[in-house]
């Protein structure tokens, strides 16, 4: 027995070496192909606003950059981080939210170019028992599956104090919790910055604020309802993520970009009781791709003007000139949207903004002076 | 031949399996971690992070304000990771380049059942932080809590009640700091500890003389679940609402970012989340893994966490010197001839350390205490004449403060060990005050380097101590482990007297009696 079992092991073995020859000849064809595209690949290092994170690790996102020659590696931190980061010019790209911070990218730093491949709208995220109240308090009004909300009327009640347990017909949410709308943190995030933006719009009476004195005017009414929340998160996907695992509880109302929202129901994730309020007025942030170098300049190209990358921007809930296929996604996957917004507003300029925000930090940290000090107080 | 091309065949076998590696030895990266030291229990979930993703979590624990400290003093750390960042971000948040939310667990109170139900406690959906003071106040509710400058949930109930107090449902304010009902409130504090776990531990061996216990929904399940309690704990969620802890991991050393996203990527996928439920009766923190029967499905408030670190120092500062109940802290302390040199240098600076000569976050909150007594207690061969001090002023060169040093500087050292005489002598002390002040915190540190040689034994001792009335007799001990001291003997004195035995040897007497701090 012993004696053709060596010989028969020997055969197997030469018989198998040979298929695998074959085979990885076979393959040798196709991988050609690929390396010649891997050795086109540029890299293109970036820093960006948190939101659009799980858009760049999309695989199919990836793979679209990787065919028009781009392999894209990310960091995220704060919009408003991002501005300050000493060394962003060590980054091909800068990709924060929102344009105060963008402004302030292209003025101090040597930008090549910018591109707007896409944009969302505000939007407050709710709750169904929420939304409730507020419509029977004719703080809001229903369309579709989502709600209108009044800012205005908001504004005043959040100013003069008022608690959930103050309203009418509060018996889903009789909580002595004072009506705020959660946001993140002022100081390094943009969607806190459109929340102050567009506050500061309502407050100034329907006006974008456009000097000093109208500050004064406003102050301190906008930096309260920052500092009545107390803590707040760096990032805008911290306050929606709590909004998704602690609830009503801690979130009843939180202002995020509409893309969030939209995201989430594309990946079946959207609860029944989850709804979209839209503020009336509302503002939009606008996603600006600021390029250091010639990579960061082809992958601002390629957002704004590849198909395949335009219809993936789509899926992840941001807003482009294909407004066709932003219709059909949302629609697809059953999410009431308001298509067209009429009542929006611009922000301030980066200084009106920035001076905003300065005041409201320095109440926090008392090593610094608060630059509207001689504004005074006044009520609303 | 046959064999030859057989052993031939497992020869090649075994240098390929050589040549791929079948099994995988080293880690890819080590990432030092600081973390909050309930954080232990994650010991299985992160061995099988090893050997899935290659990351090895190198984890130092400690608690969270000393942890806190530590990294805003620029501790070269790749991660932290406490049961929540707050205050940390508050303290050094530009050291924090990410953070990420794995796990949560809301800081709750849990009840009797039976003084629940008598209560009306039991699902009710009106019930407030406001009821649960009265019944403190009154003395019908004697409950464990952690001190609030050591250990994080008695932090995080600290600014839980405080914000229910101010009734104002949003960011507290310090002029909104309601003192009088915080008072009220800790007139109930019946136990506290400078960590989570000893406090759980102990809740379970003095049951029938607590009514109840503050600490995370995770460890009151647990205990619910492990057959331990004579009578569940009702777990209360009062109205006003709750603070949850949320264990951020925080990536400090931005080189590290790619192991940080392996290490969060791996941790907040579903099947990990609902793993980590299963094991640590924590809430996954992701929206995909929905916490399960076990935990209760009613809407939880979440109280507003202050964004202001000089509300926080003012609130622990003035639990401290205002408002929890005001301890007498007696400390028996040799002075026999062996303390010469490096251990009486060592408990001199331990001492002038608590008396304003630590000037750091954590030895500003581990100082003496305004309202708080002091007894020293020094013995050699006999028992030396105590000192005693009232603190009225506690900056470090007003006169108590002052007064405090000039004693532990004049401590000499000389002669045998009269361990267990001293020991007698501070409970008959403690016993006289309890006399006049029933309701101060009491408590003994015994510091000794060496075994009792002269006065009473270590029997004698304890049947002496067994006569005592049961309030002195209930005084703890924490005895610290030094040099030649009878490490079996003092860990039967703390478990007679429900205290806790402090090492010592592997760390600066410093640092231990600054951890004692959160136990007197």
């Amino acid at each position: 027995m012993r004696r053709w079992l060596g010989p028969l092991l020997g055969i197997l073995l030469l018989g198998g070496i040979g298929v695998g020859i074959y085979f990885s000849a076979q393959e040798q064809n196709q991988v050609t192909q690929q390396q010649l595209l891997e050795r086109r690949q540029v890299l293109a290092r970036g820093v960006i606003g948190s939101e659009k994170e799980d858009f760049f690790r999309d695989a199919k996102v990836i793979e679209a950059l990787r065919q028009r020659g781009l392999t894209v590696t990310v960091e995220k931190a704060g919009s408003r981080q991002i501005a300050n980061l000493p060394t962003l010019e060590q980054y091909d790209f800068a990709f924060p939210a929102g344009l105060p911070g963008a402004e302030k990218i292209r003025r101090e730093r040597r930008a090549r170019s910018a591109y707007t491949p896409f944009f969302t709208p505000m939007v407050v995220a709710s709750w169904r028992p929420i939304a409730e109240i507020l419509e029977r308090n004719g703080l809001a009004r229903q369309a579709d599956r989502y709600y209108f909300l009044n800012m205005k009327k908001l504004v005043d009640l959040m100013n003069a104090g008022k608690r959930w347990n103050d309203l009418d017909h509060n018996e889903a949410y009789a909580v002595g919790k004072s009506i705020l709308i959660s946001s993140t943190d002022v100081r390094k995030s943009n969607s806190a910055a459109m929340y102050l933006a567009l506050f500061s719009f309502i407050v100034n009476g329907d006006a974008v604020v456009q000097s000093e004195e109208q500050i004064c005017r406003i102050y301190p009414a906008f930096r309260d309802i920052f500092l009545r929340q107390g803590f707040t998160e760096y990032s805008s996907e911290a306050p929606f993520e709590d909004y998704q695992v602690m609830g009503m509880g801690k979130s009843p109302l939180v202002i995020i970009y509409e893309s969030q929202f939209l995201q989430l129901a594309a990946q079946g994730r959207l609860r029944s009781e989850m709804v979209l309020l839209y503020p009336e007025p509302t503002i939009y942030t606008k996603h600006v791709l600021i390029a250091f170098t010639e990579a960061g300049q082809r992958l601002g190209e390629a957002l704004e003007t590849d198909p395949a990358l335009r219809r993936l921007a789509v899926e992840y809930g941001f807003r482009n000139p294909d407004i066709v296929y932003f219709r059909e996604f949302a629609s697809q996957h059953q999410v009431p949207i308001a298509d067209t917004l009429v009542n929006v507003v611009e922000p301030p300029t980066y200084e009106i903004i920035e001076m905003m925000i300065a005041s409201i930090e320095a109440s926090l940290d008392r090593n610094l002076s608060d630059p509207l000090a001689h504004c005074g107080q006044r009520n609303l | 031949m046959g064999r030859k091309i057989i052993l031939g065949l497992l020869g090649l076998g075994l240098w390929l399996a050589l040549l791929t590696g079948c099994g995988r030895s080293e880690p890819e990266a080590t990432l030092k971690v600081l973390a909050g030291s309930e954080l232990q229990d994650m010991a299985p979930v992160l061995r099988d992070l090893e050997s899935t993703t290659g990351v090895r979590l190198a984890m130092e624990y400690t608690g969270s304000l000393d942890g806190a400290e530590r990294l805003a003093g620029g501790e070269k750390v790749d991660l932290a990771w406490f049961s929540h960042g707050k205050y940390l971000t508050l303290l050094a948040g530009s050291r924090i380049a990410a953070q990420e939310k794995i796990m949560l667990s809301p800081v709750v109170l849990g009840v009797r059942e039976s003084r629940a139900r008598a209560w009306g406690w039991i699902d009710n959906p009106n019930l407030t932080w406001r009821d649960i003071a009265a019944k403190a106040a009154s003395g019908e509710l004697r409950y464990a809590m952690t001190d609030p400058a050591s250990s994080n949930t008695g932090f995080t109930a600290l600014i839980g009640l405080a914000s229910a107090f101010s009734g104002r449902g949003e960011a507290l304010q310090p002029e909104a700091i309601d003192a009088v009902a915080l008072k009220s409130f800790f007139t109930g504090q019946a136990l506290t500890a400078g960590s989570s776990g000893w406090l759980a531990e102990r809740y379970v061996q003095e049951q029938d003389r607590l009514d109840g216990m503050i600490n995370y929904e995770s460890v009151l399940l647990g205990l619910n679940a492990g057959g331990q309690l004579r009578e569940k704990l009702t777990l209360v969620y009062p109205r006003e609402g709750i603070v949850t802890a949320d264990y951020p991991l925080m990536l400090l050393n931005p080189a590290q970012r790619t192991a940080y996203q392996t290490v969060v990527d791996y941790l907040r996928q579903p099947d990990i989340q609902r793993r980590i439920m299963e094991q640590t009766l924590r809430r996954p923190a992701v929206a995909a893994v929905p916490p399960d029967g076990r935990f209760p499905d009613r809407l939880l408030v979440e109280a507003p966490f202050p964004g202001n670190r000089d509300v926080i120092d003012r609130l622990l500062f003035a639990y401290l010197d205002e408002q929890r109940r005001p301890g007498h802290a007696l400390f028996v302390l040799d002075v026999s001839g062996s303390m010469k040199g490096e251990g009486i240098e060592q408990l001199k600076t331990a001492l002038l350390n608590l008396a304003g000569a630590d000037q750091s976050l954590s030895g500003r909150f581990a100082r003496f205490r305004g309202r708080e007594r002091i007894t020293f207690l020094p013995f050699s061969s006999n028992v030396l004449p105590a000192q005693n001090f009232q603190v009225g002023d506690t900056a470090t060169e007003g006169s108590d403060m002052r007064a405090i040093r000039q004693a532990v500087t004049a401590l000499q050292v000389g002669g045998k060990t009269a361990l267990f005489s001293a020991l007698q002598r501070a409970y008959e002390i403690g016993g006289q005050a309890q006399v006049t002040e029933p309701n101060r915190y009491y408590s003994i540190v015994l510091m000794s380097d060496g075994q009792s040689n002269q006065g009473l034994s270590e029997a004698e001792f304890l049947q002496w101590h067994r006569n005592l009335p049961a309030s002195t007799q209930n005084i703890r001990v924490f005895p610290v482990l030094f040099a030649e001291a009878d490490d079996a003997s003092m860990k039967r004195l703390a478990e007679a007297t429900g205290g806790r035995v402090f090492d010592g040897r592997s760390e600066s007497l410093s640092q231990v009696f600054k951890a004692i701090r959160g136990y007197q």
